[in-house]
């Protein structure tokens, strides 16, 4: 109470600490201050035009649309207290990324690659800061391939065979056959024609539809049969001889019931006396394995 | 090709007068301007009002090169060629000859008027089998445009893949052609959320080979054909990009030619020996003309969604259609001494008249969402939906023609065939973050679908087969992140099939992955991976035991960021054993075995001088050794030096050697040194 009866206002609740406030925008330029040749590279990497976005509200401050916002770091200049995102978990450094990116015809396929469920972020490929040749992500095919080969190891290796894409060569890159955001076909291979498989874009005398298609071709893919990173076998079989590829499926007893476990593919006559030369490479006559526009037997 | 290089090297002298002419009229103005701390770069968004204020507040452009970028060029040497000269163009395929090796140049135009900046890189230009070029322009808020361009050589001759026992010892599945790809693409920005695009993209193929031409299964002749195809596609659609969803709708068509020939004349035997007669009489061709007229086109449309519903959730959606048909017109005619061993009917041609169509409406979807439950907890569902369906109608007639005055009846033979593929994908991922450092997943894929085809010629079911498909996957994960330098990731998934279309076909099997990356340093990492795939089928008529690995280890050192020296080396060991059951002659049943025991190894050592800018020596290689079915080895190691001459032009030498063997096969082994010396330009 105070001396005329009244009571006295509540005491405005103290206000906190310096350290405890929320910290604020600073801008880009006060980042450039000390991040001057991050700033510089910064200025030339497509991600510059994030400083003109006035929707999200990130007009002149670029570098706090990712890191948050850098008051509390630019007075203490510790990196402690700005948000680093390659440092965060990968499903947190995709978020901040989708912020902007998911909206995207580029991320249709996303919820299917393995990328995004193995918790490969963003940051693992792209490289935010950088522009030039590699800034942001790399686009010559020999560039874009070693930085697919720094994580798998193993598929490089199988291009080190003789019978290969021309990959190691630099005159494919990974991104040519796969699509590292996902696609809705297994391996996040790419598609073309709307939804025909990526190996169609080279190879299109193989698509079809043909009168005689070989159904394995639609139903299981090209890699039934090759083997596209890689093999010691010519044509990049799975099986050092012809006659061994085929004859994988092409064993089955036809009868009146096909078995639950592989139905396709029927014994070859016995005309075929598979202990000569002659036979052994079932597309000396069996050529148009891939599909016949006029032959059920694949003979033209 | 030559045009087009022509063209791309015009580029930077076209663009040159105008740079210069501004750097006469402000010489040096940017270098003695000190930047303003609050200066921005130029904004090529901005109204055109505050467009003249910001570039002169901008003293970045006018600073830097307008172009920047190398030139490779020399040329290439070859020792002879030891051993298989097929073989050696099957897999390596190099040639000799001055060269264009490379161009990657960049063109920033400080005043943005055509372009912000253009990109030009080609590679392998002059002769080599892989010769492939890009542009690209861009102009910040107007377009994005970009040219690619590729032409690969396929030449495949391998002497084990074909009959080794065919006369005159040459091969009948050989082949030298080339595929042509070249993509135009343009994507204009009228606005920064309604993006329209148009894309051209051609597919190509030409070239010769030999192929067989079958005589009812008495015998077959190798002739030469050529091969000519080419698919157009041509596409446009506009995208809505806004900040809740995106909706991408684009329309697009393909043509489609194949006109492959074959045309022979002369006396062949084929594959039999003559005095193998057949009903008494030598089967010979004397002439065969073979035409191909196949045509088709397509259209397609695809639809795209995303859409973060809020915070929480994600959704996204496709639907894709496309109905390519093609039309067929083939004519044969081949004259010659011919049996008949089914009808016991000797002639002396046939000629054979295609004609019919083939149709395939081919429907996909896939549409899923991704929620957040907390800050722990994600979950992933998705479906996808894939419908083709063929219809074609062949008719076929072949006259076979008895003597000089005679021939017999037409043959027709009218078919109405069909194949029919649906398949069906369900999966369900869990995603939940113990800690901030370990992430466990799960997950379930029920995949299923049904296909009917064309049966075999023996079948007792008619002249379709059913199949169908009913998979069971469980999922399960982990990311482990303890530290920043260590990471490690699991991934394991196993399957019990109720039924599948192919006897090889993924039944029950396990396959997990584990990569783990250790970084002890920045200059320093090591990664390691481990892959293992086991596939079963043991129905008594099949026995598929299907076991692969693989695990590869690698290191890359850079200390002192590469300044001196930067190592790189990777050993992969990899194994396959794959047995299954077949019928053999006689309908016997027999065992496919097959295995290969693989060491790979790849290294590269860059040796830098830092007195010496630019100065670069690479050492390093990569060697194949394969043990098992067909063991074979490949060796390429190689050495690189860049020397500097003179401020911006290096010395580019290089040598690689080649050496492939197969210890079964030793005549497809070659060897050879390659050499290759030239200039490298860049600025």
């Amino acid at each position: 109470m105070n001396a005329w009866g009244a009571q006295d206002k509540p005491a405005a609740p103290a206000a906190p600490p310096e350290e405890n406030k929320p910290a604020t925008f600073v801008g880009s330029q006060a980042c450039q201050m000390c991040h001057e040749d991050i700033f510089n590279a910064f200025q030339k990497n497509p991600h510059e035009i994030v400083d003109k976005d006035k929707k999200r509200g990130f007009e002149n401050n670029a570098c706090e649309s990712c890191h948050g916002p850098g008051s509390k770091h630019a007075e203490s200049t510790s990196a402690a207290d700005i948000r680093q995102p390659a440092k965060l978990k990968p499903a947190e450094t995709d978020k901040i990324c989708l912020r902007c990116h998911l909206n995207q015809p580029t991320h249709v396929g996303r919820l299917n690659s393995s990328h995004a469920k193995n918790q490969v972020s963003c940051a693992a490929c792209h490289s935010i800061h950088k522009n030039g040749p590699n800034g942001l992500v790399p686009h010559k095919a020999a560039d874009v391939n070693q930085l697919c080969a720094q994580c798998h190891t193993d598929i490089w290796a199988s291009f080190q065979k003789p019978y290969k894409h021309r990959v190691p060569e630099g005159a494919m890159s990974c991104v040519d056959c796969h699509n590292p955001h996902g696609s809705f076909l297994p391996r996040s291979i790419q598609t073309v024609n709307a939804n025909e498989p990526g190996c169609f874009k080279c190879h299109g005398d193989k698509r079809g539809p043909f009168p005689f298609e070989h159904a394995p071709v639609r139903l299981e893919g090209c890699g039934a049969c090759h083997q596209p990173h890689g093999s010691s076998n010519p044509r990049m079989l799975t099986r050092p001889e012809v006659r061994f590829v085929c004859l994988e499926c092409h064993s089955n007893l036809p009868g009146p019931k096909p078995p639950a476990n592989g139905t396709l593919g029927t014994v070859p006559p016995a005309l075929h006396d598979l202990r000569s030369p002659r036979f052994q490479n079932c597309n000396l006559c069996h050529q148009k394995v891939h599909g016949s526009y006029v032959n059920r037997d694949f003979f033209k | 090709m030559r045009i087009l290089l022509a063209l791309l090297l015009s580029i930077p002298a076209l663009a040159q007068q105008p740079a210069a002419e501004q750097a006469a009229g402000q010489p040096g103005q940017a270098a003695q301007t000190p930047a303003k701390p609050d200066a921005k770069p130029a904004d090529a968004q901005a109204p055109a009002d505050t467009k003249s204020e910001a570039k002169a507040e901008s003293p970045a452009p006018s600073a830097e090169q307008w172009l920047s970028g190398s030139i490779d060029f020399g040329y290439r040497f070859l020792t002879d060629i030891r051993g298989n000269f097929q073989e050696y163009r099957s897999v390596v395929n190099l040639g000799e000859g001055p060269k264009l090796f490379g161009v990657d140049f960049t063109i920033t135009d400080p005043k943005k008027r055509l372009f912000d900046r253009l990109d030009v890189r080609a590679l392998g230009i002059g002769g080599d089998p892989y010769q492939t070029a890009h542009v690209g322009a861009h102009k910040m808020g107007i377009y994005d445009f970009n040219f690619d361009y590729s032409n690969i050589a396929l030449f495949d001759a391998v002497p084990s893949f074909a009959n080794p026992l065919a006369p005159a010892g040459f091969n009948e599945q050989a082949f030298d052609t080339h595929r042509r790809n070249l993509s135009f693409s343009l994507d204009l920005r009228p606005g920064k959320h309604i993006i329209p695009y148009l894309v051209f993209e051609r597919n190509s193929g030409y070239g010769h080979g030999i192929d067989t031409w079958v005589q009812d299964a008495n015998n077959e002749f190798a002739v030469p054909t050529l091969l000519r195809d080419s698919t157009n596609n041509y596409r446009g659609g506009v995208r809505f990009e806004y900040n809740r969803f995106h909706v991408t709708l684009e329309q697009g068509g393909t043509t489609f030619k194949d006109d492959d020939q074959s045309y022979y004349n002369g006396v062949n035997y084929g594959d039999v020996p003559p005095n193998n007669k057949v009903l008494g009489q030598t089967v010979v061709l004397y002439g065969l003309g073979q035409a191909y007229g196949i045509h088709g086109d397509s259209i397609y449309s695809k639809v795209l969604v995303t859409a973060n519903l809020n915070d929480a959730a994600n959704f996204y959606g496709q639907f894709l259609f496309s109905e390519p048909r093609t039309d067929v017109n083939f004519s044969e005619m081949a004259v010659g001494n011919f049996a008949s061993l089914s009808s016991l009917l000797l002639y002396s041609g046939q000629q054979n008249l295609g004609t019919g169509a083939a149709n395939q409406p081919h429907t996909s979807a896939s549409f899923g969402w991704e929620s957040r439950l907390g800050s722990r907890l994600r979950f992933i569902d998705s479906y996808m939906i894939d419908r083709s369906h063929d219809a074609a109608s062949p008719l076929l007639t072949q006259v076979l023609l008895l003597n000089a005055t005679s021939a017999s009846p037409k043959a027709f033979n009218p078919l109405n065939y069909t194949q029919v593929v649906n398949y069906n994908q369900n999966q369900f991922d869990v995603m939940f973050d113990v800690t901030s450092k370990l992430t466990l997943r799960g997950g379930y894929r029920y995949v299923w679908g049904d296909a009917t085809v064309l049966a075999g010629q023996l079948s007792q079911t008619g002249s379709l087969a059913f199949g169908q498909l009913q998979r069971n996957v469980g999922l399960a994960g982990l990311t482990f992140r303890p530290s920043e330098k260590l990471s490690l990731n699991m991934d394991y998934e196993g399957s019990s099939s109720d039924r599948i279309y192919f006897r090889t076909s993924l039944n029950d099997y396990n396959k997990a992955r584990v990569r783990a990356k250790y970084q002890p340093r920045a200059s320093l990492y090591f990664q390691a991976n481990f892959q293992v795939l086991n596939n079963q089928n043991p129905a008594a008529d099949i026995r598929y035991d299907f076991q692969s690995r693989d695990n590869s280890v690698a290191v890359n050192w850079m200390p002192k960021a590469g300044k001196v020296i930067t190592f790189m080396g990777e050993y992969d060991r990899s194994t396959l054993n794959s047995n299954i059951s077949y019928l053999g002659l006689f309908l016997a049943p027999m065992t496919s075995s097959y295995y290969d025991r693989a060491h790979t190894a790849t290294s590269a050592i860059d040796i830098a001088c830092p007195r010496l800018p630019g100065f670069k020596l690479t050492v390093g290689g990569s060697l194949f050794i394969a043990s098992g079915t067909r063991p074979s080895r490949y060796y390429q190691p190689l050495a690189r030096l860049l020397l500097p001459l003179h401020k911006n032009v290096y010395w580019n030498t290089e040598w690689k050697y080649y050496g492939f063997g197969e210890q079964f096969y030793l005549f497809e082994g070659f060897r050879t040194h390659v050499f290759q010396t030239g200039l490298r330009v860049s600025r």
